[in-house]
């Protein structure tokens, strides 16, 4: 089977070392759009989670229309968003936070409502707040489920800032366009391992935040 | 209980922590030595037109002047609605495409005076100014394998040939509606294949997936691969020599030097050039700023 | 003999564009382009349920490799699908492959793989001990244990994954436009590259629907099959997922 000749190998390493100025760049601007796409997700997910949570009835419309606008091809969405925000890094960056959407008030309204009602009227009886009650009871026990959902919505959202290459704003998915243009291995090679590479990286980093302001959930837990 | 108090305080930890990491990663600007605006350049995401920005964005550089090359992205459309928006100042782009792009319904022509005559005017609509065209040139090509029979785009008629293109190319009447049309080639394929315009076509071609393609004619694989290039007997290619083009607004800053040099630049590149080019970075796997500092150096246009 | 592909009207209202019987009949027409995203989404799906849900069940079933299926589905959920996919056409056009079948096919079948076997081995897993124990002790075989019991607690996860993956898969599909195909993608295809905004929107509402139908249909055929009291239990019994 040909899968690569000798002058267009699979990985080229002096291209590694040439080009390592542009892929540091990839690299870094891959991780910006990540974060910037899943920080603006998150507080606008909080935001539904909370409207979702006070208002039982508002769950359904907000669970769909999540749902709704994680089936739309991001090719499309990236494409449409074109003509208004120009070739820029809002139009990246909105429809990668919409994605994940869905991930994070899924599991932001799980978490809140894995509280069980026997807790919250035991903050009430120790005379809490409503907001000592959210912040010190109902947060710190649904953070498990919230930092599950934030390292799906992570991982994910880094495999789609590659198709953001299409509009000059992939990070290392411009690696791979350039190499499926060329069809040179080498770039694209790079690319999709260093964003995968990526992924796992900040997907061990959220799960060790997650430990450290969780230490008390080890012990409930069994395994990861 | 204490805790949950930590957990608050550690988890805005947390995100200052990466706010700040985030805000360390900033860019430097150089100065330069032309006093005028930035130069805002981008090339279209594909490798020819890339090493075309490369060579006009370093050769500016190079004489001083503050040029900023974009990532390259996008096509012609986004190329020019940049210029409209205002978020390019140059760009590099063939003159038959601008005809299609700015004036659909205008008549056609292989003449490349006769269709600058047309886009002058519809560019200086948009507020830009279109420069010399140079006398390199990447024309549309309808491609076929070495061991075709057909040598003219009419000899396609009743070949039933698998046709292949980019979306772009089906809508186009210079392109699939002009070969297919009964009054200008009336050519009937047999079935037809969208394909990402690039070397993808080539790869298509030679493993028999189609029997003509749409493609360019400084394409390296085309020679490499032993492929033909089909004459356009009726004449419906339209010229596509390059041009740049810039807004008028920066134009003026700079004065006659930036047109001046521009223009230069611009006679000095040839369909020969373009076609190296292309073997460089498409069959030798070289990066397009690496090819153009060559080129430019060679030219003892580097000072 | 199809004659070439007629036009695609510039910029027509995307409400008369799917209204009009033309675009949904011929080769080109939507009829044909869901025929042919359908199938591939459902071999798709078959070949991914065959091959995860009995692997999966085993492998928890006797308690083997739990280190590995997190580390596995992180990882191929990292994977950028596009990439995937585009990798593999150069190489299945020079061993005379073609576009299709091979590069959509695998690239979708990676999304596809992950929920069903996290979803059916971690349902397997946290089934309730007591009602295996009461299998074994009423002498069931090992193989009948995990068939009556095991699956049919783990039922209504399962499908649950299948269900996730369906959608992704289906809402992953229009790639494959970009890559020599066609099916329902085309229409985003087309109307990026000619610049048609109302076919990138038709195109889109129709992945979207399709999905949002997959999704529909999934979710009926959960609540028809499974008794309410088996997806009570397999609920209370897996709530960490």
């Amino acid at each position: 089977m040909i899968l690569a000749q000798a002058s267009n190998p699979l990985v080229r390493w002096e291209y590694f070392i040439d080009e390592w100025d542009q892929i540091q760049r990839a690299l870094i601007e891959h991780m910006e759009l990540t974060v910037y796409a899943v920080l603006l997700g998150f507080v606008v997910s909080a935001g539904l989670a909370a409207i979702a949570l006070r208002f039982r009835w508002m769950l359904a419309p907000i669970n769909g229309f999540t749902a709704f606008l994680y089936t739309i091809p991001s090719v499309a969405l990236f494409g449409l968003l074109v003509p208004y925000f120009g070739l820029s890094r809002t139009t990246a960056v909105l429809p990668l936070a919409a994605y994940t959407l869905l991930i994070l008030v899924t599991n932001i309204v799980a978490g809140f409502n894995s509280v069980s009602p026997e807790v919250r009227e035991a903050a009430a009886g120790m005379g809490m707040t409503p907001f000592r009650r959210l912040t010190q009871v109902e947060l710190p026990l649904a953070l498990p489920y919230i930092i599950a959902g934030l390292r799906l919505a992570v991982v994910s959202t880094v495999g789609l800032v590659t198709v953001a290459a299409i509009i000059g704003q992939g990070g290392l998915g411009r690696l791979i366009l350039d190499g499926l243009r060329r069809t040179f291995w080498t770039p694209m090679t790079i690319g999709a391992s260093l964003s995968i590479l990526l992924a796992v990286l900040l997907d061990g980093l959220i799960l060790l935040a997650g430990r450290w302001a969780t230490p008390w959930a080890e012990r409930q837990r069994g395994s990861p | 209980m204490n805790r949950p108090v930590l957990t608050m305080k550690k988890l805005i930890a947390l995100l200052l922590a990466f706010a700040f990491v985030f805000a360390a990663c900033g860019d430097g600007d150089g100065d330069a030595a032309v006093d005028g605006p930035t130069i805002r350049l981008r090339g279209q995401d594909f490798s020819e037109a890339v090493t075309i920005a490369e060579v006009y964005g370093q050769y500016l550089q190079a004489k001083g002047y503050d040029v900023e090359i974009l990532t390259p992205a996008g096509f012609r459309t986004e190329a020019i609605d940049g210029l409209r928006n205002g978020e390019l100042d140059l760009i590099v782009d063939y003159i038959g495409g601008s005809l299609t792009a700015l004036a659909p319904d205008a008549a056609s022509s292989s003449n490349p005076d006769e269709v600058v005559s047309v886009i002058g005017p519809a560019y200086e609509e948009i507020g830009a100014t279109l420069l010399d065209y140079s006398p390199a040139v990447d024309g549309d090509a309808l491609v076929v394998r070495g061991d075709s029979t057909a040598s003219t785009i009419s000899d396609l008629a009743d070949l039933g040939y698998v046709f292949g293109s980019s979306a772009q190319c089906f809508e186009r009447p210079q392109c699939f509606l002009g070969y297919t049309d009964p009054a200008i080639y009336g050519i009937t394929f047999s079935d037809t294949v969208t394909i990402d315009f690039g070397p993808l076509l080539g790869e298509a071609l030679a493993a028999g997936e189609v029997d003509a393609v749409v493609w360019n004619t400084t394409a390296p694989q085309i020679g490499e691969q032993g492929f033909k290039v089909l004459e356009d007997d009726q004449g419906l290619h339209p010229a596509q020599n390059i041009a740049p083009i810039i807004m008028t607004a920066v134009l003026d800053e700079y004065g006659d030097q930036l047109r001046d040099d521009l223009n230069e630049l611009s006679a000095l590149i040839t369909t020969a050039d373009l076609l190296a080019w292309n073997t460089e970075t498409d069959i030798a796997k070289r990066e397009s700023d690496d090819v153009a500092a060559e080129w430019l150096e060679t030219k003892g246009l580097t000072s | 003999m199809v004659v070439g592909q007629a036009a695609v009207p510039r910029d027509i209202g995307i409400l008369e564009w799917l209204f009009d019987s033309q675009s949904w009949t011929g080769a080109n027409g939507i009829v044909a382009s869901l025929t042919d995203t359908v199938i591939l989404c459902t071999i798709v799906m078959a070949v991914a349920i065959v091959t995860m849900v009995p692997l999966a069940a085993w492998l928890a079933h006797t308690r083997r490799g739990e280190v590995s299926v997190s580390w596995m589905v992180t990882l191929s959920r990292a994977i950028p699908t596009f990439a995937v996919a585009g990798l593999l056409v150069p190489i299945s056009l020079r061993n005379g492959w073609g576009f299709e079948p091979w590069p959509i096919f695998i690239a979708l079948l990676l999304l596809a793989l992950p929920p069903i076997f996290l979803n059916t081995y971690t349902a397997i897993k946290q089934v309730d001990p007591g009602a295996v124990d009461a299998a074994r002790a009423m002498g069931y075989s090992p193989a009948n244990v995990l068939f009556r019991v095991e699956l049919a607690l783990a039922a209504s996860v399962i499908l649950a994954g299948v269900r996730v993956a369906a959608v992704t898969v289906v809402a992953t599909e229009p790639i494959r436009a970009f890559l020599g195909g066609d099916g329902l993608g085309r229409y985003v295809r087309d109307g990026l590259g000619q610049n048609n905004d109302s076919l990138v929107i038709a195109g889109a509402a129709l992945v979207a629907g399709l999905a949002g139908l997959t999704a529909l249909s999934f979710r009926t055929i959960e609540r028809v099959a499974l008794p309410e009291g088996v997806r009570r239990v397999a609920r209370t019994a897996t709530r960490q997922e």
